[in-house]
């Protein structure tokens, strides 16, 4: 009788599947288990896991505003110390200028008295060769070529005065005879 | 609207989505672990995958573009899941499929939380010789109480070829268990 009911309850294992409880539905039929609370703690661990995971973007950026709301001292102490730096940086630049003006007034006057110790060493004929061509360069050439300058403006004035001339002339003439 | 579409819509609001992320592990949480289990064997195991399976949900679940039921597309994360932690922990010194098979018992019977009598290493012994297709399919129509049209999206095959697996495969067990 027990087995013939034994015998029944397993044929209906195949034939009706399972309700209910999916855990106790193979802790039945496979015997397997799983430790108590199981469930409870998994899911409190799979969360853990994923705000780990995902969330920990947004705190790095909350905590980049906390520096400076949270000490404004702090914010007051980097602006000063950002005026300082500047203004450091710009008296050290301007200071660098200064000197090297002196050093190259020096040098030029350096380079100036030698060339006056040098010139006095230069063979007159030499000299006067130089002066002449400077002397021709320099006066002669320019002279000449601002003389042709003023000989075209001249020239050019003067056309262009003679030919609006005559077509003023020939338009009051047309003119009179026609009216 | 289902359940499910609103769990979904609550998932896709970043301001909603840890809430329904926890009311989701509620409902899915034991299922899912229960289909782990049977794949890769032990609850040490199945603790590990089922942690990956839910940070892959919570990860992707902007991408899911709800072809599929939500239930039918965390099964199949779940037991691609399963597959992916067996393919890394496969031993590659087996010479044939039936002495995997051999170890995988060695396993389940070796699991702390595995206690079963003598019909139910039987019933256990006897999934375990069958093809990996005809186990997986037994189990998710029997253990998970999925439809055919489920299972037949989680495995990608067809619906006709399932139920015809499934019941050769119940056959066996009415023949080798009850019978």
């Amino acid at each position: 009788m027990e087995k013939s009911t034994e015998n029944g309850n397993k044929k209906s294992f195949l034939t009706k599947g399972f309700k209910g409880d999916i855990s106790k539905h193979h802790k039945k039929y496979l015997g397997t288990d799983v430790p108590e609370g199981y469930f409870v703690k998994s899911k409190i661990s799979i969360l853990d896991k994923i705000k780990v995971d995902f969330i920990i973007e947004e705190p790095k950026e909350i905590k980049k505003q906390l520096v400076f709301s949270m000490e404004p001292q702090f914010k007051y102490l980097v602006a000063a110390s950002l005026v300082f730096a500047l203004s450091l940086t710009v008296w050290l630049q301007n200071s660098n200028k200064i000197d090297t003006i002196n050093e190259t007034n020096f040098e030029l006057l350096a380079f100036s008295d030698d060339v006056l110790f040098d010139s006095l060493f230069i063979d007159e004929t030499e000299f006067e060769v130089f002066t002449d061509v400077t002397l021709f360069n320099e006066v002669v050439v320019k002279a000449e070529l601002s003389e042709q300058k003023l000989d075209n403006l001249i020239l050019d004035n003067l056309i262009l005065g003679d030919s609006l001339l005559d077509h003023h002339i020939n338009d009051v003439l047309v003119e009179t005879i026609i009216l | 609207m289902s359940k499910d579409a609103e769990l979904v819509k609550k998932l896709k609001d970043s301001s909603l989505k840890d809430t329904a992320f926890s009311e989701l592990l509620d409902v899915y949480q034991e299922r899912l672990y229960w289909h782990v289990r049977k794949i890769v064997t032990t609850h040490e195991n199945a603790d590990d995958v089922l942690q990956n399976t839910f940070i892959r949900i919570y990860k992707s679940i902007g991408d899911f573009q709800e072809k599929s039921s939500l239930h039918t597309w965390m099964y199949r994360i779940a037991y691609n899941e399963s597959i992916r932690f067996l393919d890394k922990n496969k031993k590659k010194d087996y010479d044939n499929i039936d002495e995997v098979s051999e170890s995988n018992l060695e396993v389940l019977f070796e699991d702390e939380y595995f206690d079963g009598d003598e019909i139910q290493n039987k019933l256990t012994k006897l999934i375990n010789g069958f093809t990996e297709k005809q186990k997986r399919v037994f189990q998710m129509k029997y253990f998970d109480d999925l439809s055919f049209r489920k299972i037949s999206e989680i495995l990608d095959v067809s619906e006709s070829t399932l139920k015809s697996t499934y019941y050769t495969v119940v056959k066996i067990i009415e023949e080798k268990i009850f019978l």
